[in-house]
């Protein structure tokens, strides 16, 4: 098996010898899975097939707008059959577990984030600061803080405002405040080709305002594995990564010692990835696939003997 | 060169640093004032410079005021100032869209309603600011309603910076033909009592990061808002003194464009920061290192009247 980010076009008997040398497969889910409201064609069956052999299934995602539960029903919606929430580990459902079960946080977290954020934190009991929209004579220059706050994340969020910069820059003034990022993607592919603005890009913002750097909790850091391989049993020699995203989902393979496939449905091209193989600085050539595909359909031919 | 520099300015080396330059630069913030207050002596030192026959500017990053309210400020403050000496980052952004980029078409700005005049000032029209709030859903987003006659992305200092904003600057930079320019890159805004705030910074980072793509940065320590000085004054530039309290950007340009420079310890930059960039290897940071230092500007005041 050539396990060395080679860029090898997976195809006939490689693609079965490579599922009976792994158990456990991880899969992205945006441009891997699905796109949208839209499953790839032939990933419901390819799940469904990877299950019924025995291997244990996992879906890793850095999109932290969805709490597990909801991510349970677009699974049902699109198709796939019998995903449990346990299989599912997004960027939100991590962050809360490394601030319960990583920081032990003692005190509030907050939260420059969504509704799937704020969903994954109650669920795992961290105390999460209270937001007071219109608090008269509440601005950019004087806002109240919460004393009890010991941790900032951020992560993709809508109503993002200057007004929420300021605030968790006070916070992170006092260093023994934990700074936490669920995830460093810049942008997000919307359908037809466009794009819309990352968690990322709000980190940014706040790295910038505070002069510290972020612990990102989502792909391509360490944790979301470690975070699975806390309550499953995972060999990552026996692991294998799917994704469409070079520098994050293959980074994050290579990270963890997992064997990568770049899947074409998504943001990464076959150019890049060969960009990154040829490329001399060590980084980058962690971020080329060990083998790639067109699509996760291409499993099928292995799977339906 | 380098062997006689980080020198404290004493009374004696005032007298022919002053007579070696006709032009003198000041940054504002943590050199003249701190907030809204005057640093004491600031004010009879600019005047007299004035009245022994020297230029005087006052170039700074902060983009939320027009020339008009920075010198009608100085005014207030005791400084003897014209709208003509004053060179902000919102003027010198509408100068440099205007001449450099030659732009042709609206700019989407984010940034204060004093960058939208500056900007219509030189003929210029500006959308999009004031709060934008969000509103649909993500689906709807990306297919916000762009205006055709934009051609550029403007980014100052902008306490409306949402979401919204930023989708849309986005928007508008994933066309590689559309300009992207921003005030400066300061991650801080000073306020009175040494309080600062998220700056310009924060969001141009934000929206290089969304647009993977870096902005031209007009404000210190860019040469453009030197060039934009001198090509007006007809300035040569080993006769200017800049003179400021930040090492990354005060004394960075300085360097830059050849002028000398003086190090003010009433703001962000210590001695010993400058002293450890002067002893650094790195070819960036000794271009961080100031000719002379001095306590206050106010202390240059008695070689001046001498």
């Amino acid at each position: 098996m050539a396990d060395n980010g080679g860029c090898v076009t997976l195809r006939g008997a490689l693609i079965r010898d490579l599922l009976d040398s792994k158990h456990n497969v991880l899969f992205d889910c945006d441009g891997v899975i699905w796109n949208g409201e839209t499953a790839v064609t032939g990933a419901p069956e390819v799940v469904s097939l990877l299950k019924q052999r025995g291997k244990r299934v996992f879906f890793v995602t850095n999109n932290c707008t969805r709490p597990r539960e909801n991510y349970v029903q677009k699974f049902s919606r699109l198709g796939f059959t019998d995903v449990a929430e346990e299989e599912i580990f997004s960027s939100a459902y991590c962050s809360a577990a490394y601030l319960r079960d990583v920081a032990r946080l003692e005190g509030k977290v907050y939260v420059i984030g969504c509704g799937g954020v704020m969903k994954e934190l109650r669920d795992a009991g961290v105390p999460v600061a209270e937001e007071e929209d219109a608090e008269p004579g509440a601005s950019i220059y004087t806002c109240p803080l919460d004393p009890d706050v010991k941790a900032v994340l951020v992560g993709y969020d809508e109503n993002f405002t200057f007004m929420k910069l300021a605030k968790a820059c006070c916070y992170l003034r006092s260093p023994e405040c934990l700074f936490l990022a669920t995830d460093p993607d810049p942008w997000h592919p919307l359908r037809g080709g466009r794009v819309t603005p990352g968690s990322g890009s709000l980190t940014a913002a706040l790295e910038t305002a505070s002069s510290r750097k972020a612990t990102v909790i989502g792909k391509p850091s360490r944790f979301m594995f470690d975070c699975i391989a806390s309550q499953f049993d995972v060999d990552p020699a026996r692991s294998l990564m799917i994704g469409d995203r070079l520098e994050t989902d293959v980074l994050f393979g290579s990270n963890c010692g997992l064997t990568t496939v770049l899947t074409l449905t998504g943001v990464s091209t076959l150019e890049e990835a060969l960009v990154y193989r040829d490329s001399q600085e060590p980084q980058k050539k962690h971020c080329a696939p060990d083998y790639v595909i067109e699509s996760v359909a291409d499993f099928l031919q292995a799977l339906d003997e | 060169m380098a062997s006689s520099k980080c020198t404290r300015l004493t009374e004696a080396l005032s007298r022919p640093l002053l007579d070696s330059v006709d032009s003198v630069l000041f940054d504002c913030d943590g050199v003249l004032w701190r907030g809204d207050q005057a640093i004491p002596g600031a004010s009879e030192v600019i005047n007299s410079l004035k009245k022994s026959g020297k230029q005087v500017f006052f170039v700074t990053n902060n983009s939320s005021k027009t020339r008009q309210m920075y010198a009608d400020k100085l005014g207030k403050l005791g400084f003897d100032a014209s709208k003509d000496e004053v060179f902000g980052t919102g003027y010198c952004s509408a100068m440099y869209l205007k001449n450099v980029c030659k732009l042709d078409g609206k700019v989407y700005l984010i940034g204060s309603n004093a960058m939208r005049q500056e900007l219509e000032y030189v003929g210029i029209q500006p959308v999009g600011v004031g709060p934008d709030p969000i509103s649909g859903v993500q689906k709807d987003w990306a297919n916000i309603p762009l205006d055709n006659e934009v051609r550029a992305v403007l980014v100052g200092f902008d306490e409306h910076f949402s979401y919204m904003k930023l989708n849309r600057a986005l928007q508008y930079l994933c066309n590689p033909d559309c300009q992207f320019v921003g005030t400066n890159m300061d991650a801080t805004l000073p306020l009175e009592g040494g309080k600062t705030i998220p700056g310009t910074g924060c969001i141009l980072r934000s929206v290089e990061t969304a647009a993977q793509r870096q902005a031209q940065v007009v404000g210190k320590p860019s040469n453009f808002i030197f060039e934009c000085v001198a090509s007006q004054f007809g300035l040569n530039p080993e006769r200017c003194l800049m003179v400021g309290d930040r090492l990354d950007t005060d004394i960075m340009l300085g360097s830059n464009c050849g002028l000398k420079t003086l190090l003010a310890l009433t703001g962000v930059s210590t001695v010993a920061e400058a002293e450890a960039n002067q002893k650094s290897e790195c070819p960036q940071r000794q271009k961080m290192v100031p000719d002379y230092y001095i306590e206050s500007v106010a202390d240059i005041l008695p070689a001046l009247q001498a």
